[in-house]
């Protein structure tokens, strides 16, 4: 159902700016490109949520990690690395979701600041586009012993804009797919 | 009035009477998040005057695009204001030049003059090591990718000595008549096999890299730090870096600023690559 309502969605942002060139990106498509790569970027919030939240029961968190997949191009990583260490250390985005799940806490609360950046969109050498979107989120865990950890991260990620062909009763349309792709992920201090 | 009214007015005050300090802890951390400048795209924009205070992206003939008062606010908050190298009548003289009537400036992503420089660690020799990484924008097709353009390395720089007096180090001018028979000695000492060089030799220390990497000496870690540097400004250099620290001033400011001329930047090219 998730991704009959991201191709509709997508077939939108076609039908919304069919009017332009082909494959330039112009600001009212740009616009509609943006909402829908915000989409994808809220859903991957949501999934995060829930995947973090310790009253998700195991079955339906591993369904939520498929689901969180399929906003993902093959092979994305994830690139963590906090205040007092440096080092940049990369996960795969099944293996960051699933040590999530994993968490040792005894309650998790994840939540997401209402600031959003959303970059320009450059065109790469292989004719896709690509963008990246910042977000900030709040992790706040509890250990069964009361022991509280809070942290905000600030989470860049890579948005792919791709133009693509579907054939519906016999026409060729095309429309603008976007997938996700690396996440660079650090710990901030947003205080006053 | 009302008994009704009284509490929608009282609801309307209460914000007012709130001292200012209590009203901003009830927005919490976001009104700092939005004014960090999050993205290097971000700072681009703010320094041209394509971006609200908002947030919302100006384009070419909305009525507020590259507006020269919200450029000079913005200016005002794009500099580390805790660098006191970056001294106030400095940084008035460069908004001056960016500003100025008729010859306005702004950043170009495509225009070049502009690299990123990337600390990175690599094991070597099975150590983990410091190796810097000097990256450019590069067009391919109708798009753009970053390439490396240049690598400084500690263990390659010491590896070349940039003395330049050969001494009693040259080959002499009849050594063809003997076959060359005495680069028996120009190879029997590592310390001075480049002064046997062709004087316009240079060390390729892009190529070392890649060889270093390619035989497996050269295994990389991770990245530690990016920072930016900028001569896209007629008479100016400035550094660009990211502050990950609390409050507003954070995110990608300006943390270096020098004034150049045209025969300057070659040296301070010098000096950033540490050639």
């Amino acid at each position: 159902m998730k991704k009959i309502t991201g191709i509709l969605a997508a077939f939108i942002v076609f039908s919304a700016t069919a009017a332009f060139a082909q494959n330039e990106i112009s600001p009212a498509r740009k616009q509609a490109i943006d909402s829908l790569a915000l989409e994808k970027v809220r859903d991957l919030s949501k999934y995060i949520s829930i995947i973090g939240n310790k009253d998700t029961p195991w079955s339906e968190a591993n369904r939520v990690i498929e689901r969180t997949l399929e906003l993902f191009a093959d092979g994305a990583l994830m690139g963590v690395s906090s205040l007092n260490r440096e080092e940049v250390n990369y996960y795969g985005i099944r293996e960051y979701l699933e040590r999530l799940m994993a968490l040792n806490y005894d309650k998790v609360n994840i939540s997401w600041y209402n600031i959003q950046y959303v970059s320009d969109l450059e065109r790469q050498p292989d004719g896709r586009y690509v963008g990246v979107i910042t977000i900030f989120q709040r992790f706040e865990g509890t250990t069964k012993e009361g022991l509280r950890y809070v942290d905000v991260t600030k989470k860049d990620v890579t948005v792919y804009v791709e133009r693509k062909t579907t054939q519906i009763s016999g026409r060729i349309i095309g429309f603008w797919d976007v997938l996700l792709g690396d996440i660079r992920v650090t710990e901030t201090k947003p205080g006053s | 009035m009302s008994r009704h009214s009284k509490f929608l007015l009282l609801f309307l005050l209460l914000p007012l009477l709130l001292p200012a300090q209590g009203f901003n802890s009830l927005l919490g951390d976001e009104s700092i998040l939005n004014a960090q400048t999050k993205q290097v795209n971000q700072f681009f924009r703010r320094f041209n005057g394509e971006e609200s205070v908002t947030g919302n992206r100006f384009y070419p003939g909305d009525k507020d695009y590259r507006n020269k008062d919200l450029r000079r606010r913005y200016l005002n908050t794009l500099f580390d204001q805790q660098n006191a190298s970056m001294t106030d009548p400095m940084r008035d003289a460069f908004t001056a030049d960016v500003l100025a009537n008729g010859k306005e400036q702004y950043l170009n992503f495509h225009a070049g003059q502009w690299f990123a420089e990337v600390t990175t660690r690599f094991l070597y020799q099975g150590k983990e090591e410091t190796l810097t990484l000097f990256m450019k924008l590069e067009q391919e097709n109708l798009g753009y990718k970053w390439v490396i353009s240049n690598v400084y390395f500690s263990h390659f720089n010491k590896m070349f000595t940039s003395n330049q007096e050969t001494g009693s180090h040259f080959l002499h001018p009849l050594s063809h008549e003997l076959d060359f028979m005495n680069l028996i000695r120009v190879f029997k000492d590592k310390d001075f096999v480049e002064l046997y060089t062709a004087k316009e030799y240079k060390p390729d220390y892009l190529t070392l890299f890649l060889y270093e990497f390619k035989k497996g000496n050269l295994k990389f870690k991770s990245v530690s730090k990016v920072k930016f540097h900028f001569f896209q400004i007629n008479g100016w250099y400035f550094e660009l870096s990211e502050f990950n620290r609390p409050g507003s001033n954070s995110g990608w400011l300006i943390s270096g600023l020098v004034k150049i001329d045209e025969n300057q930047k070659d040296l301070l090219l010098n000096y950033i690559y540490k050639e």
